[in-house]
């Protein structure tokens, strides 16, 4: 049985949504979606395609409801789909064709804003405000997969070791040694830009 | 290296914690709105299933024999150790790969890859240092070259048959169950249906030398294991119809080899 207030409530909540009840579903979403949403910005480091991965990942545990465990704790489950969901994007995304320039470039997109039109003047609400966050994202994106997935789950979002190892499929042993390799290049990085 | 550390709530913010979602999309919505009540999954029906699958053929093999023939003459003592050894790291694999603990809703990879590398030792020490034979009634071939081999392809393959129906039922079962750490749920999987074909060995196989139970029982045991490990995180990438045709074609396979 989930022993937390939080996870005894998301259980109730994920029982009355295998029932058939919407509005289950709905204070479920309310209550997930955001830290989902981070978790899979931190793996794939794109909102946009955080927010696409994120209704996905909702989608598959809608397809995936019957194998529910009634009394269970959905939250790592969730997550664990939502890191299968990132992988396989990122997966994806290594294997799609880019155009390149003829000196064999990658040419850069011209920003556009949601409305369609060009980016100047319209903040990007994908980037952070913060330089210290921009400068955060841009080291996490230089940290090898497994080391920011172990660094993001027990650091940022506070899941514990086993729960983390659960989610990767991967060890505890593994877990803590990755997030504690991500922690010590994350503090060279970002201890640098902050020094200079 | 600098001294100066950073505050960990800038990870927070750099991706995006608290940020508010998008709301669902409309195919979500779509999706949630037209739903009907499900039948959730039950912690030990998976296990149920595949341990009522894949003992069949083997309980069949037992009821009817023939039995090694040096089954009298060996120590009851070694033999009730022998079944309880085999049959418990059957067991305990298959439970680790099968049943969440309580409170998850997926079987702990870790504790699956952990518990069945744990009994595959186990059971790999107990070969090499506690095989017995009895003197004038256990078939001993040669130490080495093809008589020894022959023998041990000869159990490889008895433990493969046993192995495959856990694994094709358990694989069936899991495929779309386990989204991350297939390997090591597939190697417990593969490890527990080896252990059964193991464990039917202590009762049928007449050849009671070290270099054969190590290298055809412990062998096929960890054979299957390997296969259970290739095979999980594959299908857990297709799509559900080709995942149905590669277990079918796999069960096909086990008739004709049976």
């Amino acid at each position: 049985m989930a022993t937390e207030p939080e996870a005894q409530e998301a259980a109730e909540l994920m029982a009355r949504y295998c029932r058939g009840d919407a509005a289950a579903f709905h204070r479920l979403y309310a209550m997930l979606a955001a830290r989902i949403l981070a978790y899979l910005t931190g793996l794939l480091g794109d909102k946009a395609a955080a927010e696409d991965a994120l209704q996905l990942t909702f989608l598959k545990l809608h397809e995936a409801r019957s194998s529910y465990v009634l009394g269970a704790n959905p939250i790592p489950w969730l997550y664990t789909i939502a890191h299968r969901t990132g992988l396989d994007e990122v997966r994806k995304r290594k294997r799609s064709r880019v155009r390149l320039s003829k000196d064999g470039d990658v040419p850069a997109e011209p920003a556009a804003h949601i409305t369609g039109t060009a980016a100047e003047g319209h903040p990007d609400p994908a980037e952070p405000a913060e330089p210290a966050a921009a400068g955060a994202l841009a080291a996490l994106a230089q940290l090898p997969e497994n080391q920011r997935q172990a660094l993001i789950l027990t650091k940022v979002h506070g899941r514990s070791i086993a729960d983390a190892a659960m989610i990767t499929g991967s060890t505890p042993g593994a877990i803590k040694q990755r997030a504690h390799r991500a922690y010590v290049t994350l503090r060279q990085l970002l201890g640098r830009k902050e020094v200079a | 290296m600098s001294t100066k550390d950073f505050d960990d709530r800038v990870l927070g913010e750099a991706t995006g914690v608290g940020a508010l979602p998008p709301p669902p999309s409309p195919d979500l919505l779509r999706a949630v709105g037209g739903m009907k009540p499900v039948r959730t999954r039950r912690r030990f029906a998976a296990l149920a299933v595949v341990a009522v699958a894949g003992l069949v053929g083997p309980a069949i093999v037992l009821v009817r024999g023939p039995y090694r023939r040096d089954l009298h003459g060996l120590p009851i003592a070694w033999l009730c150790a022998a079944a309880a050894l085999w049959g418990s790291a059957a067991a305990l694999s298959l439970t680790a790969a099968l049943v969440p603990r309580r409170g998850d809703v997926l079987p702990a990879p870790s504790r699956a890859s952990r518990v069945s590398a744990m009994a595959m030792t186990a059971l790999g020490l107990f070969a090499l240092l506690a095989t017995v034979d009895v003197p004038g009634l256990s078939m001993l071939p040669a130490e080495r070259g093809w008589t020894l081999f022959d023998s041990c392809l000869h159990c490889i393959g008895t433990v493969g048959k046993v192995a495959v129906v856990f694994l094709a039922v358990g694989l069936a079962i899991l495929a779309r169950l386990v989204p991350v750490g297939g390997a090591r749920v597939g190697m417990a999987l593969g490890a527990a249906g080896g252990a059964v074909g193991g464990l039917l060995l202590v009762f049928i196989c007449p050849f009671a030398q070290t270099a054969h139970v190590v290298g055809g029982h412990v062998g096929g045991l960890v054979l299957a294991s390997i296969a259970g490990a290739l095979l999980l995180p594959a299908l857990a990438r297709m799509r559900p119809a080709s995942t149905a045709v590669i277990v079918a074609l796999f069960a096909a396979l086990l008739l004709a080899v049976g």
